[in-house]
């Protein structure tokens, strides 16, 4: 958006991104099998990198995630495990 | 519908991308509390974790997708006592006036504004996201901050060791100033800090709604970040961080600990309380109880 | 035309807010100011002002919430003096570099220490740089007057700056006079209704207002905000013609001055002194000096250009302040006065009078003495050491 006249710019279409993907050195991957849609990771997720999808189920999105581990260590099933980047799934 | 759903379904109002530390508590706080209430708010972040989290953003770009300002460090209720008060006057009742506040902006040089728009009782809805000290400059002591704690402002030092003083415990000072709604909450026990939330965005239709809410730091306590729900969940559990909440009907504890963890075990594995020595560890545990004692004679138990 | 009532300088602010149709007022106690804000809380609990009274609890809550007022586009009020005023420094500076226009009422008072609580200037000179337009009054009609046109300034789409109207603790706050006062359609039919929208929290149209900003586009903002104020004189200018031309009462702009035709000594005023300045300068007339006043009536922006001219071609001037400059050991708007005429001082004599702090009196003998002083050095060009009004 364009400056204006005295002061304050913007609205939300711009919004103010950070990559914050880069920061993440472990990747959280769900194991679908053990997952029993309960959502916990959804609600403690403190990036909201885990939604819900149509089909009631949760999946994790990488784009902000910053790999803090906290689905991992809440998930009651242990269904997701924290994976060093770049390293070997 | 289920605090799971109401999650699910609503839209985030914050930039994705946001430079809050990994696995922090305000972080989720924020976005829970926005999810909530929705497009029609105005929300005030002032100086603090949030705002350094780039909530109110950056040149030319907004952190998050309603209309948003940084209020001074000190005037967060005053300021938004007049935002409220036009919106009322203009008839629109219908927007939400929200902030979401660090435990500096409400207990230390905040507490005067706040105090007084609660006493006017304005049409707002005062969210503290309470970790416990000056995190975003480099962790400094609070009023909030718990005796003992290593902070920069009260290093561990071979005369003092760690902050002298107990904590102010700012939700019951708060729920004595004739308000609508007073409640804590924490990440933890999320069912019950969604409800808090609609039930104060409820009662800001009426007049002040306060919550304050337990916010683990793992940057400035010292903990790996994917303990933010644990470090929450075992305060909730040793009553350090009581959940209770005061509506028209008085003071009510909304989750009764059976068992309370022992402080010395709530304060295990996070590196500010490291040092603790057993005396001050037993003036934690004797604060805790004594403060439980308060709020279960104010609940009505005897 | 209007209703003549005998009112305090106070109750003219009052009354002059009031005629504005203020969609808020922040109300909280100081002295000498308190009974401006409670006359109007008189009218609000009366039904006979529809305003939001917010009865706040201190002087940085006051300020604060009519900010927050005018981020969500209202016209508002507040009034202050002195440790009040200091308090409130944190959001007034922000008021000015949002650009919100409002209308604040500064009743003049000393800076403690030591403790005080009467007259002086000292409170709004000090904050005379936290990009406000300020303004003094010396007698209460202008008071009214001047609250009913600063609106009209501060909202004026080419300024956009809050303003100050400032008149002296106790002299012109406590005093009765009788004050004709506008009619509320003569006001509505000069004041349209407050309209500005570059800094509104809208949840229909979301901004960010004030994100982290960075130094070359805060100095953007910067040098905007000084172009506005180079703007202020000829709105001045202009406002003061349309109200004179409305109301009768013409005011001179940004300065006043008085019999400085074929004067050859000026005495520089500003605010409640200037009364007996004219006393003494008429004094000095009978006794053959050829004694004119110029009054500041606007300190920020500072009138150089006009006092400049004011004082073409005189021999000899000084400038009586209320307040002092630490840095200079001078009165500020003395500094200020040779600051306007830069190397030109030199053609002059001239010598900066200190007098009526904390509740002292400034009297006509007083300003007869800097006058006669004046006379007596007329010729010499040089800067004479700083006179105080101080009695033995």
């Amino acid at each position: 958006m364009a400056e204006r006249a005295y002061i304050t710019p913007i609205a939300d279409e711009d919004l103010y991104v950070l990559d914050t993907a880069s920061w993440r050195v472990y990747r959280p991957v769900m194991d679908k099998s053990k997952c029993v849609e309960c959502g916990m990771c959804m609600t403690y997720c403190p990036v909201r990198a885990i939604i819900g999808t149509d089909d009631k189920k949760y999946k994790i999105t990488y784009d902000y995630c910053k790999g803090c581990g906290i689905c991992a260590a809440e998930c009651p099933r242990k269904a997701i495990e924290m994976v060093l980047e770049g390293g070997a799934e | 519908m289920s605090y799971i759903d109401v999650l699910r379904e609503a839209e985030d109002q914050v930039t994705p991308g946001a430079s809050a530390c990994q696995g922090c508590g305000g972080e989720l706080i924020l976005r829970t509390v926005l999810q909530i209430a929705g497009k029609n708010t105005i929300l005030g972040v002032p100086p603090g974790c949030m705002a350094g989290a780039g909530s109110v953003g950056w040149n030319f770009n907004s952190g998050v997708r309603i209309p948003v300002t940084i209020p001074l460090l000190d005037n967060c209720a005053s300021l938004f006592t007049g935002i409220s008060q036009m919106y009322q006057r203009k008839g629109r009742e219908d927007v939400n006036a929200v902030i979401v506040a660090g435990d500096g902006a409400t207990a230390d040089c905040g507490f005067q504004s706040l105090s007084g728009a609660a006493e006017r009782n304005e049409k707002i809805l005062y969210v503290c996201y309470d970790n416990e000290g000056y995190m975003n400059t480099g962790y400094q002591r609070s009023s909030t901050t718990t005796k003992g704690s290593r902070t920069s402002t009260t290093p561990l030092g071979s005369v003092i060791n760690g902050k002298v003083q107990h904590q102010k415990y700012v939700p019951l000072i708060l729920s004595m100033h004739g308000l609508e709604y007073c409640a804590t909450a924490s990440p933890s026990d999320m069912k019950d800090f969604v409800e808090k939330v609609q039930k104060g965005l409820a009662a800001s239709k009426k007049g002040f709604a306060y919550l304050h809410v337990f916010s683990p730091c793992p940057t400035g306590w010292g903990y790996a970040s994917d303990q933010c729900i644990a470090v929450a969940r075992k305060a909730v559990k040793s009553n350090m961080f009581p959940l209770w909440e005061k509506d028209e009907n008085g003071y009510k504890i909304n989750k009764v600990i059976k068992d309370p963890m022992p402080i010395r075990e709530f304060v295990q594995g996070i590196s500010k309380f490291k040092k603790l020595t057993d005396e001050q560890i037993d003036s934690i545990q004797q604060m805790v109880d004594t403060r439980y004692a308060e709020l279960e004679r104010l609940a009505g138990k005897e | 035309m209007g209703v003549i009532k005998v009112l305090t300088g106070n109750y003219s602010a009052s009354e002059g807010a009031a005629l504005c149709r203020p969609d808020l007022i922040a109300a909280y106690p100081i002295t000498p100011q308190s009974s401006v804000v409670e006359y109007l809380a008189g009218k609000v609990h009366n039904g006979v002002l529809d305003s939001n009274l917010v009865q706040v609890e201190s002087e940085h809550s006051a300020m604060s919430v009519v900010e927050g007022a005018a981020y969500a586009g209202g016209r508002v009020f507040t009034a202050t003096s002195a440790q009040g005023l200091a308090l409130m420094y944190e959001p007034y500076f922000r008021m000015a570099t949002l650009r919100l226009p409002m209308v604040m009422a500064i009743a003049t008072r000393e800076m403690t220490s030591p403790e005080t609580i009467w007259s002086g200037q000292q409170d709004a000179m000090s904050v005379r740089d936290a990009g406000w337009i300020q303004m003094f009054c010396d007698d209460n009609q202008e008071i009214t007057d001047m609250v009913i046109q600063a609106y009209k300034i501060a909202e004026d789409e080419g300024v956009l700056i809050p303003v100050n109207v400032c008149y002296d603790g106790f002299y012109s706050s406590h005093l009765t006079t009788g004050v004709d006062l506008p009619l509320q359609e003569e006001v509505d039919a000069f004041l349209p209704p407050v309209h500005f929208n570059h800094a509104t929290l809208d949840p229909d149209h979301p901004i960010s207002l004030d994100p982290m900003t960075p130094g070359n586009l805060l100095m953007k903002y910067r040098r905007s905000h000084l172009e506005a104020m180079k703007r202020v004189p000829e709105v001045v200018d202009r406002i003061d013609k349309e109200f004179g031309d409305k109301f009768g009462r013409y005011y001179g702009g940004m300065i006043s001055e008085y019999r400085i035709e074929d004067a050859e000594i000026v005495i520089i005023t500003v605010g409640g002194m200037t009364g007996a300045g004219m006393d003494a300068v008429d004094a000095a007339r009978e006794n053959g000096i050829k004694a004119g006043l110029v009054k500041l009536r606007f300190t920020r922006p500072f009138p150089a250009a006009r006092v400049a001219k004011a004082l073409e071609g005189k021999k000899a001037f000084a400038v009586i302040d209320r307040s002092v400059c630490f840095g200079w050991s001078c009165g500020p708007m003395y500094m200020e006065t040779k600051a306007s005429l830069a190397d030109a001082a030199d053609q002059y004599c001239h010598f900066s009078a200190i007098g009526g702090l904390g509740g002292a009196d400034i009297s006509t003998d007083m300003i007869y003495s800097t006058i006669q002083k004046l006379e007596d050095n007329k010729e010499t060009k040089t800067e004479l050491e700083t006179q105080w009004y101080i009695t033995e």
